[in-house]
């Protein structure tokens, strides 16, 4: 195998199917700007954009691909610091449409958030790799949620509740990983869920009946599960003032139009409708490549980046989204699968981070154009219009590549 | 490498394996529902979505007179429209706009404001331009995004008879006015509306029916296409012919001259209106164009009134002409013989009162029957024969001709005037400050607490000259004949009153001489002279007379003008000399 090929396919199969599902992928996205963009051709429209992003993002993937793993192992917590010292620059520069999340380059904006993501999980998954640690206690998971917390809230103030909202997505999937308890987790998502419950009085009741059950099931100390399950409550009983003081307006606003879109029309909601309007009119084929009305009319919003889906959706129908989600699924597992034959634990652990992190964005966006999350301007990986979101997209590859060698 | 084995259980790959299956499960079926399941939802959403329906429009229809004489008709302008979306730099194009065509920059800005209905529908700021105007805006069109310059029919009328008072005229619809209107027609903001007479009245049938023009729009509703499916045609206006006899209502204007007044004539047998002169008027040319506030004020504030129509909106004492409300009551109530007489000696002691009424005949007419009357206007005569009759009866005649009710004129703003009756009296003078037998003196004279409007006054005429059973008065010559009430006096007590207003014209000593016909037409007729606190008393000649068969009825009112006799009479004179000259006209022709 010459060292080329080595280098594309590392040293299992898996890397070749990844690669061959990326590059569909990218296909797929491609050839909707290109239906999309009034003038494909021109260098402003974002399918030429797109392209330019793209082959920048492959310079900056061999680049990555040539570093030793050893290193960013050794680094984590170096990387970690820089990628959140980057974070803080935005608040020091003038903000762009009233938010702290980017850095002006002039030609283009890098949102320093997207790379905190992979920073944070090399360092969890360093934490959680050493050797010395015993997994099967319940404290180790304080050190992730630390670590995921301070990134969390930093993006949080950009303000960006999409991203700090991804940052956390890849720490429960890491601990599964690394063996902590299942109760333990269920432990940590709890407060989560009666957070979200806590917004309509019935579904808080039924959480908080399905609760009961469970902490009736699992073995354990009765005094700390009676406590645990009384901050819960009480948790779930503070929340109506964290919903009208902590939030921001927009964002209760998408969520409360998420829970009820037909109540404003032209608000918020107004996005999801057309998205909507334009997946169910795509029908089962669609309305064939560059005929979608509702795109090409332009009622469809922020349609080459957060709503690409729904262009998708229509023009190719639901045939067109069935490829796309297959191809979504056979990414996932293949990133898995790398995953799980990985002979190297930190690389492991990594890989299934950063597999988390393209899930929750493929997820939270596909459910967002249906109408089953509130939108939160998470792009497609490989699929959506978008620099900054290619180029984290490729050093994931990268890193899982130079990762899989182990 | 880093010496740290891969501790990964089956258990957790197969976990967030079933995790990664089940959310692009959800995901995969939510699609399916969408797009499967509720495609036809969406389908028809989608296309409605993206179809808007434009207005197109029609001529609003044209006003004649009962020959075909064109009153108003519709005349091409062009106006300058502004779309606020696709304004590049409102105060620099704004400036341009000011500079071509001389309108102030800050009226420009508050027609924008005022006549604004979005910022993706163009909003009407400028009128009337000429084509130097079109084709400066044309030259500077690159300057000028968003500024559209388009056909717009404005009303036209005719150079002689543009009397405002009766065609009314149209007013560009603001959009507090919108919600007000009839929902049908599909009113918007800087259309134009019959706003006054009979383009108020005849709005429906006058107005255009809109029709849409389906266009395939942009999420910002700009035109894409044009979609020839579907379309409605816009359809024009229907004409309204009116009664109106143009050259005898322009000759009837010029008698009145620089004089205040009114003179009406009407088809007895018809209703129907052949001339409606209130004067003075002012020209519709007003609302042409660009009229300034300045005109507008002098034309609001002008003491003669000019924009009231003085025949349905202005109220008169009717003087002596009420006199006949008394003959109809004794007459027909069998409460004195016409034949026999009453010494008139100039003035009249009402018994047990130390005060004296006065005959406008300082030396008294001397023996009076009831047909010399009324053909010399005798007040010592109805003084005396007044007394016989109850203030509810006397109140209950003067509404059985009309009175105090509106006479249903197919025309806006009309005025009910005032019969005063007891209830009236006691509000107005307390229970003991009048005395019935006091007030009638007055009213049988038509003076006092009586308003009646010129119209109302041709209708009572008109009942007079049918004998009860008279058509209502219109405009619109296609309308079809309505009757008022009928009124069901004898024909003997008809006969009585007719006859003394014949004499009144025809007979020595009658009021009304200087109205006598040379040709064979018969006028019949009574003069008032009705005292009012504005000045030298107003003259008044209702009257009626027969042409061909047909009976043709007046009323002549000269505000302030002096003795009916001598002002009034002498006017519906010549109006009925001309009207029977244009008959002879036409029946040669």
């Amino acid at each position: 195998m010459n060292p080329f090929n080595s280098f594309l396919y590392g040293s299992n199969e898996y890397i070749g199917r990844l690669y061959l599902i990326v590059s569909s992928l990218i296909t797929f996205g491609l050839l909707t700007l290109y239906s999309i963009s009034s003038e494909p051709l021109s260098l402003s429209s974002s399918f030429s954009r797109q392209i330019i992003f793209i082959l920048f993002s492959l310079l900056i993937f061999f680049i990555i691909g040539r570093i030793n793993i050893k290193t960013i192992h050794d680094n984590s917590t170096l990387i970690y610091i820089f990628s959140f010292l980057l974070c803080l620059i935005p608040f020091f520069l003038s903000p762009v449409e009233n938010t702290y999340r980017w850095i002006d380059f002039g030609l283009f904006y890098i949102q320093p958030g997207e790379y905190l993501k992979c920073a944070s999980i090399i360092l969890i998954a360093k934490y959680l790799s050493n050797h010395q640690l015993e997994v099967k206690e319940g404290y180790v998971v304080i050190i992730p949620i630390i670590i995921a917390l301070m990134s969390s809230l930093l993006v949080l103030n950009q303000p960006d509740l999409g991203t700090a909202v991804i940052i956390f997505a890849p720490v429960l999937p890491m601990l599964l990983w690394a063996g902590v308890n299942t109760f333990n987790l269920f432990l940590l998502i709890a407060p989560v869920i009666t957070i979200i419950a806590a917004a309509n009085n019935i579904i808080f009741n039924i959480w908080a009946l399905i609760m009961f059950l469970i902490f009736l099931t699992f073995q354990g100390n009765f005094i700390k599960k009676i406590t645990i399950y009384f901050a819960n409550i009480f948790t779930g009983l503070l929340f109506p003032f964290f919903w009208n003081d902590f939030l921001n307006g927009y964002q209760r606003q998408r969520f409360l139009d998420f829970l009820n879109p037909d109540l404003d029309p032209m608000g918020s909601s107004y996005h999801i409708i057309q998205s909507i309007t334009a997946i169910g009119s795509g029908g089962m084929f669609g309305k064939g490549w560059g005929q979608g009305s509702q795109t090409q009319l332009k009622f469809l919003p922020v349609q080459e980046s957060d709503f690409i889906l729904s262009v998708i959706a229509e023009e190719f129908g639901f045939f067109g989204i069935s490829i796309i989600m297959i191809l979504f699924f056979m990414l996932i597992k293949t990133l898995l699968d790398i995953a799980f034959k990985c002979s190297d634990y930190f690389s492991s652990l990594v890989i299934v981070g950063l597999t988390s992190i393209l899930f929750s964005h493929i997820f939270v966006n596909s459910a967002m154009t249906i109408g089953l999350m509130p939108v939160k301007g998470l792009p497609t990986p490989f699929v959506s219009a978008g620099g900054s979101f290619m180029l984290l997209c490729f050093i994931i590859l990268a890193l899982v590549t130079n990762l899989s060698k182990n | 490498m880093l010496k740290i084995e891969n501790k990964a259980d089956i258990f957790h790959y197969r976990t967030l394996l079933f995790v990664l299956f089940f959310s692009i499960s959800i995901l995969l079926s939510r699609y399916f529902y969408l797009q499967v399941i509720d495609y036809e939802r969406y389908s028809s959403k989608s296309q409605v979505n993206s179809i808007r329906a434009k207005a197109t429009y029609a001529p609003r229809g044209l006003i004649l007179d009962r020959n075909g004489v064109v009153l108003v008709e519709n005349y091409p302008t062009y106006i300058l429209t502004v779309t606020p979306y696709k304004l590049s730099d409102k105060d620099s194009q704004f400036k341009v706009i000011s500079e071509i065509t001389d309108i102030s920059i800050e009226e420009l800005k508050r027609r924008y404001k005022k006549y604004n209905q979005g910022r993706f529908l163009p909003t009407v700021i400028a009128k009337n331009l000429t084509f130097a105007e079109i084709s400066q805006i044309e030259e500077r069109r690159l300057e000028l995004k968003g500024f559209q310059y388009k056909r717009f029919d404005e009303r036209l009328y005719n150079d002689v008879l543009n009397d405002a008072h009766f065609l009314g005229y149209l007013r560009e619809l603001d959009r507090e006015s919108l919600p007000f209107l009839d929902k049908s027609q599909l009113y918007r903001a800087g259309e134009l509306i019959g706003w006054q007479g009979v383009e108020k009245q005849y709005e429906k049938q006058l107005r255009y029916s809109k029709g849409v023009d389906y266009i395939e729009v942009d999420t910002f509703g700009r035109e894409i296409n044009r979609i020839n499916e579907n379309n409605i045609p816009a359809y024009p206006g229907n004409n309204l012919i009116l009664s109106i006899d143009a050259r005898l209502q322009q000759f009837s204007k010029n008698l009145l001259n620089d004089k205040k007044g009114v003179i009406l004539v009407s088809d007895v047998d018809t209703g129907d209106i052949l001339t409606m002169v209130s004067n003075p008027s002012y020209s519709l040319d007003i609302y042409r164009g660009e009229t300034s506030d300045g005109d507008w004020d002098s034309l609001l504030k002008d003491e003669n009134k000019p924009i009231i129509n003085r025949t349905i909106s202005g109220l008169y004492p009717p003087g002596s002409s009420f006199k006949l409300i008394t003959a109809f009551n004794l007459v027909e109530d069998g409460l004195l013989d016409p034949e026999d007489s009453l010494m008139c000696t100039g003035s009249y002691t009402p018994p047990g009162s130390s005060n004296t009424f006065k005959c406008w005949k300082e030396d008294g007419h001397g023996l009076v029957d009831l047909n010399m009357a009324i053909a010399q206007s005798c007040n010592v005569y109805f003084y005396e024969t007044v007394q016989l009759i109850k203030l509810a009866e006397w109140t209950n005649t003067a509404k059985t001709f009309g009175f105090n009710f509106k006479t249903d004129i197919d025309l806006p703003n009309e005025l009910i005037g005032q019969i005063p009756d007891k209830e009236f009296f006691i509000n107005t003078y307390g229970r003991w400050g009048w005395s019935e037998r006091g007030v009638l003196l007055n009213l049988t004279l038509g003076q006092g607490d009586i308003l009646v409007t010129p119209l109302q006054s041709l209708r009572y005429i008109n009942h007079i000259a049918s004998k009860g059973k008279t058509a209502k008065l219109k405009l619109n010559a296609s309308k079809e004949i309505e009757y008022y009430e009928d009124i069901n006096f004898s024909e003997q007590t008809w006969q009585r009153v007719v006859n003394g207003l014949y004499d009144v014209v025809n007979v020595d000593g009658g009021s009304g001489w200087r109205a006598k016909q040379e040709s064979e037409v018969k006028l019949y007729g009574k003069t008032s002279t009705a005292e009012n606190p504005h000045g030298e008393p107003h003259a008044w000649f209702n009257g009626f007379f027969d042409l061909n068969g047909k009976t043709y009825s007046l009323v002549v009112l000269v505000e302030n003008g002096g003795g009916g006799g001598a002002v009034a009479s002498p006017i519906a004179g010549k109006i009925v000399s001309f009207f029977t000259d244009l008959n002879i006209e036409m029946a040669e022709k």
